[in-house]
């Protein structure tokens, strides 16, 4: 494969007269798990913004298998197979969670407002097959989810509202997924769950590309093939966990300089 | 389980059958006699007594959330009886109305409302846009209907198709801002339209200014003209009944449409528009489309609502179509019930024939509208009937 | 100076102050609370209607007043009866909805217009017909031979008086502090002891106060008073602050500025201008609101993603 998956180049964006991501390159190719680290603040869900089209570069460029996606609004980015979780699970609360995962099978669904009104059969046979696939979808990741698959999002506890986020994710079979601190919140536990979740998912879909933001260390150790550290909006280090971790400039981000002189 | 996973249910010998079937007859029966008695009714008296009488029914079903699922099911059950019942009813509801032609008319002006309200309800109850201006379409709708019969002579029939595209076209108008424009502001911007519209209306001599337009001709069907009564085996209709049936269409062809659309793609996204319009987007869900989308489909059944208005009365001026009026139409999605089909119609009956009915307050009118508004707002903001979650072919 | 274009200048200012008086309290009340009070124009209307009241039961008693005094005093009790009638409906409706999706609060102020403006036509006798308001001041001030009408001077002066107040209400008392904290930062304005419910209490009282003595100027200057034309003056008032940038003071007397002006050009320029004003006022609006959705002066708001 000549084009790695997604690259970013010189990405940057200001808001008013704050940088709040300069400069940053970014590579993943398929099959690739790549985990975004750095301290609170440093842009890094700034940066999950732009990949996804919520906010528009103010410099730089992004491309997805060699396609020019920069400027791109968030909706033709998702369409194009860039998918998202967010840090606060934005799930619609007031659907089910089979809607839920329709709703993330919008860009592979068709069937528009005349289809609709004036071939409902046509319309709703589309829109079963799809609720059996989303049916399918859930049950793979959890059983237990699928048995509530007719309730609704809101009522779920937190550690299933990012699996269903995740399973939302799936839904638009994208070429890259993007996971914003998926484990925040949770205990050990949880985590474990989540990092064999994600594990199944990748072994289930071996073209897919994973982006996670993540601050909790033993995911970030286990999981990704590489690290990339953003600090101040900018990308200070790019590589292995274990070579990444031990740099003095990684350290000085996370620790301060003084404490860093110590470690 | 089945090989996918799924849950199906096996088909459970329902022995329920019969009984579904009599619940249905017994619902739609029971609803037409009630609703009769409370359009007859002539003495305010029975007017409360029979609205003590919605109100306790309506009370049981809240108390026992089990009898509405119940009901709900029998009707899925039995569509097929459900809807051709339906059907004779209202086919044959004129004919007991004891000919009074005031019950046709307080039954026409209901059913007009009610297509409005749930042309109102795809913006509003589906995707949450505050749309103030559903009454200019509505009245955009009319007057150019109106135009079309008086200065061209064109058929009644053949306006309704040309006002609908032209309203849709207006509303796609007002949608064009509500690209960048959320919430409250984007309900200042329908206010806004609607007031130019209105304006516009009453100064320009074309539309008849301030008095509006008169003598729009009657339609006729197959040589009938509405303006006759209907004569059918013996029994005799007043005229009303003509524009009764017609709106009836009209209704049954709102219906129609409103469930088709929630129950597809698009439901579903003007849903997700709804609960978070940025994580839908994330979904690859283009809001400034379905949101356009939204302004037009309401528009489009805004248009026919009005159509048949102004050749049922004949005359129209711009105050009928004012911003009072959206936000009476806004009112009855509120109250009978956001997103859902059967509520917001409930919700356009009780708020058409109350006022009517309650004559003794008809001056409290639109106090009593505006009190019950907030009193829902604040004690049952998601109405009379709530929205209900999908199916999906599966049975629960 | 030519006497007809100082008559439109003037006529321009007395309309921007009014609408002035008006779209400050729209911003007040969404810096502040976070709320669109869509009825605060019905609310405002309310004054001239106690004001009338006041005058008439006064002249039925035969005080010793003067015309003029009675009507003074009758203003000045109206604008604290709105104050207090503002922080009323605050405590009975508007606050239950502090914390509702924005599309609620906003219905049920709508809805909340419609009751007042149901109470004012069916409490006041005949309250369907328009009544006649006294005119303030009928004088004239002559220079060469420009003619000021005194009328205009006042509502000119009051409101520049009132605008300065306010400023040095919110810059330069300790409760202008507080309500400047609580605009920025609830949360953190509790933590500093700060007692929301008493500053939105106060913001209610000025803002409805200065609403109604902006809907004073307003019928004086037409003469008559009808009990829903808080409708029109609310949406003016609400368009002037939302051009200008909801939330900012500045950004209120910018707008009204800005409306006032094309209200008077319409009128001069435009045949038959009078029915036409409403439609350039609110093509106005819906252009601003397109290419500028926060308003010229306003803060884009960030969503925290």
């Amino acid at each position: 494969m000549s084009h790695p998956l997604l690259e970013v180049r010189g990405l940057s964006i200001r808001f008013g007269g704050l940088v709040a991501v300069a400069e940053v390159d970014l590579t993943l190719n398929h099959s690739e798990v790549v985990c975004i680290i750095g301290p609170n603040g440093a842009g890094k869900s700034t940066l999950f913004n732009l990949i996804s089209g919520i906010y528009r570069p103010t410099h730089g460029s992004m491309k997805l298998e060699g396609k020019d996606i920069t400027g791109w609004p968030a909706h033709r980015i998702a369409a194009a197979g860039i998918a998202r979780t967010f840090q606060s699970s934005r799930l619609f609360n007031d659907l089910t969670l089979l809607d839920n995962v329709l709703i993330g099978m919008h860009t592979r669904t068709r069937s528009g407002v005349f289809d609709a009104l004036l071939r409902p059969a046509t319309a709703r046979a589309e829109l079963e097959a799809a609720a059996a696939r989303a049916g399918e979808l859930l049950h793979a990741v959890s059983p237990q989810l699928h048995a509530r698959r007719h309730t609704l999002a809101g009522a779920l506890p937190q550690a299933d509202r990012r699996r269903l986020e995740i399973v939302r994710a799936l839904a638009s079979e994208p070429r890259v997924i993007m996971l914003d601190e998926p484990s925040s919140g949770m205990d050990d536990r949880d985590t474990d769950g989540l990092m064999a979740d994600v594990r199944r998912v990748m072994a289930e879909r071996p073209g897919l590309s994973f982006l996670i933001i993540e601050h909790d260390m033993r995911l970030v150790a286990a999981l990704p093939d590489r690290v990339a550290v953003i600090d101040y909006g900018r990308k200070i280090a790019d590589g292995d966990f274990s070579q990444v971790r031990l740099m003095p400039r990684v350290q000085e981000a996370y620790l301060g300089q003084k404490a860093a002189h110590h470690a | 389980m089945s090989q996918t996973g799924i849950h199906v249910e096996a088909p459970v010998e329902r022995s329920g059958t019969s009984l579904d079937a009599s619940i249905v007859v017994a619902v739609e029966l029971g609803s037409a006699v009630l609703l009769g008695a409370f359009l007859l009714s002539e003495q305010t008296a029975i007017v409360v007594l029979l609205l003590a009488v919605m109100g306790a029914i309506f009370g049981l079903l809240q108390w026992r959330p089990a009898f509405e699922e119940r009901i709900v099911a029998a009707f899925h059950d039995q569509q097929q009886l459900a809807i051709a019942l339906g059907a004779v009813i209202v086919m044959v509801y004129p004919f007991f109305m004891q000919g009074s032609s005031y019950a046709l008319h307080l039954l026409i002006v209901a059913q007009l409302y009610a297509v409005l309200a749930l042309a109102l309800n795809f913006q509003l109850g589906s995707a949450n846009i505050p749309n103030f201006a559903t009454g200019a379409s509505y009245g955009i709708g009319a007057y150019t209907s109106a135009l079309l019969a008086i200065n061209f002579g064109v058929s009644f029939w053949l306006t309704l198709p040309v006002a609908a595209v032209v309203a849709t076209i207006f509303g796609f108008l007002l949608g064009f801002p509500s690209m960048r424009t959320k919430d409250s502001y984007l309900a200042l911007v329908t206010i806004a339209f609607g007031i130019v519209v209105h304006q516009l209306l009453n100064n320009f001599s074309w539309t008849g200014g301030a008095n509006g337009l008169v003598g729009i001709p009657a339609p006729s069907l197959f040589g009938h003209s509405f303006t006759r009564p209907i004569e059918v085996l013996g029994f005799r209709l007043p005229s009303q009944a003509n524009f009764y049936y017609l709106s009836a269409a009209l209704v049954g062809l709102s219906i129609i449409a409103a469930r088709r659309l929630h129950n597809s793609r698009v439901g579903l996204a003007w849903n997700a528009l709804r609960a978070d319009p940025l994580a839908a987007r994330c979904q690859g869900i283009d809001i400034v489309w379905y949101k356009m989308l939204a302004f037009g489909v309401d528009a489009f059944l805004a248009a026919f609502a009005g159509t048949i208005y102004a050749f049922y009365v004949s005359y129209i001026s711009p105050d009928n179509f004012t911003f009072l009026v959206s936000v009476t139409i806004m009112t009855m999605v509120i109250v009978g019930g956001m997103d859902n089909t059967l509520g917001v119609i409930i919700g356009a009956f009780l708020l058409t024939m109350l006022p009517e009915k309650l004559r003794i307050f008809s001056d409290y009118r639109l106090l009593f509208v505006g009190v019950v508004v907030i009193l829902f707002l604040i004690l049952r903001p998601q109405g009379l009937f709530p929205q209900r979650a999908r199916n999906y072919g599966a049975h629960r | 100076m030519d006497a007809l274009l100082m008559q439109h200048l003037l006529n321009w200012l007395v309309l921007g102050s009014i609408y002035t008086l008006i779209a400050l309290g729209f911003s007040l009340l969404f810096g502040v609370l976070n709320v669109i009070h869509f009825s605060h124009g019905d609310v405002a209307m309310v004054g001239p209607f106690i004001a009338l009241a006041i005058v008439q039961a006064v002249t039925a008693m035969a005080m010793p007043l003067g015309a003029s005094a009675a009507l003074l005093v009758a203003i000045l009790a109206a604008m604290a009866a709105i104050g207090l009638l503002g922080v009323l409906l605050d405590w009975l409706v508007i606050r239950r909805f502090r914390t509702s999706p924005a599309m609620m609060a906003l219905v049920a102020t709508v809805a909340l217009g419609t009751v007042i403006r149901e109470m004012i036509r069916t409490l006041y006798p005949q309250g369907s017909n328009p009544k006649p308001f006294p005119a303030i001041a009928t004088g004239v001030i002559q220079i060469g031979d420009v003619v000021i009408p005194v009328f205009s001077l006042i509502v000119i002066g009051v409101s520049v008086a009132m605008v300065a107040a306010l400023f040095a209400l919110i810059s330069h008392t300790p409760v202008g502090v507080r309500i400047r904290a609580v605009a920025e930062d609830l949360s953190i304005a509790r933590l500093m002891a700060v007692r929301p419910d008493r500053i939105f209490a106060v913001t209610f009282f000025i803002a409805s106060a200065v609403g109604a003595i902006g809907a004073v100027f307003f019928v004086s200057h037409a003469g008559v008073v009808r009990f829903d034309f808080g409708i029109q003056l609310g949406l003016i008032g609400f368009s002037a602050a939302v051009i200008g940038g909801l939330g900012s003071m500045n950004g209120a007397i910018l707008g009204s500025l800005l409306i006032a002006g094309v209200d008077v050009l319409v009128q001069v320029l435009v045949p038959d201008g009078a029915s036409y004003r409403l439609v350039f006022i609110f093509m106005l609006t819906i252009l601003v609101l397109v290419f500028k959705p926060s308003g010229m002066l306003g803060k884009p708001v960030f969503e925290k993603v």
